[in-house]
Parts: C-alpha cells; sequence; structure tokens
C-alpha cells in the first residue's frame, strides 16, 4: 500500500491530500470511488499492525507528535495528544464513535450560517455509509469488562443516562490496548480501512512525506512540496492535517486570513482515579467502551471509562517514595474515568522555535464545569461502590470517601491545581459564509485561494462536546463528494 | 545525570509491597536513554526535573541540598514537599518525573506480575 514519496512524484494527480488521518483518508476513499486520482501523503511513519508492541513509551515515541509531549502553554501547561503515524490520531484512539450532535448542528447553522453547506441530512446519509462500512456497533457486554461495567452500575445507581460507547471495532477481543495501536487489527482505524481501501482503488499512500509548502499559481493551489519532492495537482490540493497542522501549512503558503490559527477549541479531559474493595483490573476489556452523558448538554461534560496502560495509570495515582509504591500495589483494584469538557475557552496556535506554539487557558466558565464535572465523576464512583476516590488536584485531600464528593466541586479555580490533556482540537481555519468572518469558505475552499481546501476539523466552527472522528469524517465525506462532482 | 537519577528514583519509588525498586527495575538506565530518544524539550524538561528534585527539594523541608545528603525517610518527604508544593512549576517537574519514570517502570515484568496485570 506504502509508495516512496520520491518514486510517487514522478506523476501528478487529480488531488494531493496532506494527512492520512480520519479527515485525509475518508477524502480518499470518497475520491477514488468517484474515479478521481489521488495521492495521501503522511508526515509521520507507516506503522503496520503487527508492529504494535504493548508498552507505552515505544509506541508514543513513534506514534505521538512529540513523543506525547506537544504541550498548550497558559494558566497551565495541557499536553496536547496527536497522532502523527499512517492514519493519524485514528490509530492512537480509543475508536469512540459519535454522531455530531443536532443541538450543537443547529448552533452552526443558526450562528454560523453553514445549514447548506453541511446539510444534518447529508451528514446523516454519510454518517450511515461510514458505519456500515467500519462496523460502528455499541460495545458489547462480553468486551466490557469490571471497569466498564463499573460505570453501568454507578449510572444505573445515580439514574442518570449513558450507554455503552458505539465504536468502530470489529471482533474486539478486549484487550484494552487501543492507546499504542490495536494489536489485532480488530479497531477499524484508517491505517486498516479507508486507506487500503483507497489504495485498492488507486490512490497512492506516502508515509514519511512531509509537506513544507502548497505551491500557487496565481491564487490557484496547484501542487505541494516537501523535504526532497514535488508533486502537482490538476484538480486541487485537500489540506487535512489537523487543527494545530493545517493552519500551520497554510501560513507557512503564504495564505493570509487574520483567522488561520485563531478560534482554536479543544476537549479538555481531567482523570480521577477510583479505588475498589475487589479487584477492577481496568487492563481487561474495552479501552474506552461506556459513556455517561448526562450533562452534555446543560453541563458541556460527559463521562468515559479509559483502561489507561499501568505505564500511565501509575503517573496518575498520589504521593511518592513508599506511599506511592503502595498506591501502585494496589492498582489492580483501581479504575480511571475522565472528564471530557466542551470547553468555552478560545486559544491559538502559531509557529513556534519547536513547532507549534499552542496557547489555551481555561476560563472560569470553564473551571466551573470542570469541577463540577469532577463531582458528578465522584458520586458515579461511589455509587458503583469505590470505597475512595483519588482525585489528583492540588489543594484537595489526597484521598476523598463517600460523602465528600462535594469537595471537587469547591475545589480551586486554578487550572494549573489540575492534571489535565487536551484532545479533540477544532477551529483553526473555520468556515463561514464571509472571509471577513472564516478562513475557509463554505464550499470547503480556502476563502481567496482556488483549488485549496481543508476537510479536517479545523473548519468546524465550535468544538462539539463528543469525540470527533465521526463528525470529522462526515464533513470530509461531503466536501469530497463536491470536489468529485 | 546517572548519580543524580539513581538517587532521585530510588527515593521516588523504593522497593514496597512487594514491588521492586525503580533502581531494581532499571530505571536510572532508561532516563539516561530516554534523554537521548525524546524530543529535545522533553530531554531538558527531565533534567530540569531531576535538577530540582537534587537541589531543591531538599530546601523545601529546610535541609541543604543535595538529596543525597539526605536519610532515605527525608528524601521521601523532600520529593513529597516538591510534587505538593505551591509554586505550580515545581508540582509540574514532579509529575513529569513519575511519568517518565512510569515509562519503564509499569512495563517491567516484575511489577506487571504483582500488580496481577495480564492481558
Amino acid at each position: 500500500m506504502i509508495a516512496p514519496v520520491a518514486e510517487a512524484a514522478r506523476r501528478d494527480y487529480d488531488y494531493v491530500i496532506v494527512g492520512s488521518g480520519a479527515a485525509g483518508a475518508t477524502a480518499a476513499r470518497v475520491l477514488t470511488e468517484a474515479g478521481r486520482s489521488v495521492a495521501v501523503l503522511e508526515e509521520g511513519p507507516a506503522v503496520e499492525t503487527r508492529e504494535f508492541g504493548d508498552q507505552a513509551w515505544p509506541g508514543f515515541k513513534r506514534m505521538l507528535r512529540d513523543a506525547g509531549a506537544q504541550t498548550a502553554r497558559g494558566r497551565a501547561f495541557i499536553p496536547v495528544l496527536q497522532g502523527r503515524c499512517l492514519g493519524g490520531s485514528t490509530v492512537v484512539n480509543s475508536a469512540i464513535v459519535w454522531r455530531l450532535p443536532e443541538d450543537v448542528w443547529r448552533t452552526w447553522r443558526d450562528e454560523h450560517g453553514l445549514g447548506a453547506a453541511l446539510p444534518y441530512e447529508r451528514l446523516t446519509s454519510a454518517w450511515e455509509r461510514i458505519e456500515k462500512e467500519l462496523f460502528i456497533a455499541p460495545t458489547p457486554r462480553e468486551a466490557w469488562g469490571e471497569v466498564n461495567r463499573l460505570a453501568d452500575d454507578g449510572r444505573r445507581a445515580l439514574g442518570v443516562s449513558g450507554a455503552p460507547t458505539r465504536r468502530n471495532v470489529r471482533d474486539c477481543r478486549a484487550s484494552a490496548r487501543c492507546l499504542t495501536g490495536c494489536p489485532t487489527g480488530a479497531k477499524q482505524s484508517m491505517l486498516v480501512s479507508y486507506l487500503p481501501k483507497a489504495a485498492a482503488a488507486g490512490a497512492v499512500v506516502c508515509a514519511d512525506a512531509q509537506v513544507e509548502r502548497v505551491i500557487f499559481k496565481g491564487a490557484r493551489a496547484v501542487g505541494v512540496a516537501g523535504r526532497g519532492f514535488m508533486m502537482r495537482a490538476r484538480r486541487g490540493v485537500v489540506v487535512a492535517a489537523s487543527a494545530i497542522q493545517s493552519p500551520l501549512l497554510l501560513k507557512k503558503s503564504g495564505v493570509s486570513s487574520v483567522h488561520l490559527g485563531r478560534h482554536f477549541q479543544g476537549h479538555p479531559g481531567c482523570a480521577m482515579v477510583g479505588v475498589f474493595d475487589r479487584p477492577v483490573g481496568m487492563w481487561r476489556g474495552a479501552t474506552q467502551g461506556y459513556d455517561i452523558d448526562h450533562h452534555r448538554a446543560d453541563g458541556r461534560f460527559k463521562i468515559e471509562t479509559i483502561a489507561l496502560p499501568p505505564e500511565i495509570a501509575f503517573a496518575r495515582l498520589p504521593g511518592v517514595g513508599r506511599d506511592w509504591a503502595r498506591r501502585i500495589a494496589e492498582s489492580g483494584h483501581a479504575a480511571v474515568w475522565a472528564v471530557q469538557m466542551r470547553a468555552h475557552a478560545e486559544g491559538s496556535v502559531g509557529a513556534g522555535p519547536f513547532g507549534a506554539d499552542i496557547k489555551f487557558s481555561l476560563d472560569r466558565r470553564d473551571m466551573v464545569n470542570m469541577r463540577r464535572g469532577l463531582r458528578f465523576t465522584a458520586e458515579l464512583f461511589f455509587a458503583a461502590g469505590a470505597r475512595e476516590v483519588l482525585p489528583g488536584i492540588h489543594g484537595l485531600p489526597e484521598s476523598l470517601k463517600p460523602g465528600e464528593a462535594w469537595r471537587l466541586e469547591a475545589g480551586p479555580d486554578d487550572p494549573a491545581c489540575y492534571s489535565m490533556i487536551l484532545s479533540h482540537l477544532f477551529g483553526t481555519a473555520r468556515m463561514s459564509l464571509k472571509a471577513c468572518d472564516g478562513a475557509v469558505g463554505p464550499d470547503f475552499r480556502v476563502h481567496g485561494a482556488d483549488n485549496l481546501y481543508v476537510v479536517d476539523s479545523s473548519v468546524f466552527p465550535t468544538n462539539i462536546g463528543v469525540n470527533p472522528q465521526h463528525s470529522i469524517m462526515a464533513a470530509a465525506w461531503l466536501a469530497a463528494e463536491r470536489m468529485a462532482g | 545525570m546517572a548519580g543524580q537519577a539513581e538517587i532521585v528514583v530510588e527515593a521516588l519509588l523504593p522497593a514496597e509491597a512487594g514491588l521492586p525498586s525503580a533502581g531494581e527495575a532499571g530505571v536510572p538506565a532508561f532516563l539516561e536513554r530516554f534523554s537521548s530518544e525524546a524530543p529535545p524539550a522533553m530531554g531538558w524538561a527531565l533534567r530540569a526535573a531531576l535538577f530540582c528534585a537534587s537541589w531543591l527539594s531538599p530546601l523545601l523541608i529546610r535541609r541543604l541540598p543535595p538529596l543525597s545528603r539526605l536519610a532515605p525517610r527525608d528524601r521521601e518527604r523532600a520529593l513529597a514537599a516538591m510534587a505538593g508544593s505551591r509554586w505550580a512549576v515545581l508540582r509540574q517537574l514532579a509529575l513529569l518525573l513519575k511519568a517518565t519514570v512510569c515509562f519503564h517502570y509499569g512495563a517491567d515484568p516484575r511489577v506487571r506480575a504483582a500488580i496481577g496485570f495480564h492481558r
């Protein structure tokens, strides 16, 4: 499936796609089906399923941007996790699938005028195709493991809404290894689904092919240039390099829009540990198999289970020295659940000396929602039978007992007191009807440029409050259908 | 870095509750390797974390540095003070140290067996 880029660059293509993640691979799949010739260029390496190990560091080093050390700076330093390998973040995510919530789409329609650009019925028809092709279904009970079953117990005890997570997997062995690459190929990441499908239909796929700029002839994009190669595109260049890399590439290529790199939004996440009297064994079961979305609309957060590998889970345990070692020794009784929040805050992305310079600070409203989410998570833990909760928040006790969940809502206001990560990134080349309001038009074409398209979550005018892969794929699907037409 | 790392990680994660110490699990050698394999900013941050653990953390418990001069219990107290410091940057460096140590320690087969990890 993989071609050396120097060899691939000897011919022209209808479309050159920059990025091989959810957006790029979906665009390639649709364009090739429509008979267009396509090259997909991925900056990161091609890592095959058989190469996925069960240790975090070798995987992070090879498959995450900056080995997982990419960080947003602001009132706190927050790691920003992104895949950087063939298949992009779909290789290292937990296969979670959510359609764009209708209430979010309505704000896009009513406040940003994008109802005609992204009609819900056309998104729905794309989702239906994708769901069928990627075997999307709720996590079956036999793949839950104890950690997801406890979330179901807690949800039922509190009488709140939630459900087994819908995931793009086929014959999942419940090995809890999504985050370092699915070792059985069960997860239908782009690496094993749409990239091979596009390649079978004639797409040329190149790894280790970093694009440095888009080449223009006048206002028209005619190809791309990277380290040691140039590739020509007859009908267009499709940028699908993520909400961090896409605006940087466009800026480097001379695209000028005040909106490029601005309006950066995301979903900050904060994990908490619950300790139970009986063994939990969070390392068995679907990595993320249960979602509790009760406060998605009114609190802008949802709760997810997550099976962190020991190398990551241990660092979330409190203490140092013998105290920490004792916590590690009983980690078989621990479960990790996380608050994923739809933040109000907007940041920015620019070029820095060591890569992207990401600025992002949670605002006061976000901290209120985060604390509320953490309290709710603790209440779920206790309702599921946890004997203690370890918040991992500076300024709060190391351990909270049943009846003490309220303390989380009264926790500190300073984001630097919390250990968060930022994932699901949006908005840095947002779509708008007019060039004065955004960087990309309703036809996915960069305002003021011909044949230059952006099809990833950079174009989303807001964050969405749910895992975005499915929404990204549907948007890229619509964009590619228009390009193909 | 090796000598400094050995002292810090032994205090950070001593042998306890049937688990090997970080030193026994080969963490100091891993940290050497990590510094050369990781992106430069990550390597620098790790070195800063080790420096602060060795030379600043004792001051937080009103002892003279370096950490190696302290008795084992005081070493733990000093690192605990760094992890719970009012200065966010010290807390984040302590967390980075814990996270980096765990990259190797959590993958150690003896550790995994001791916590009942199997897939």
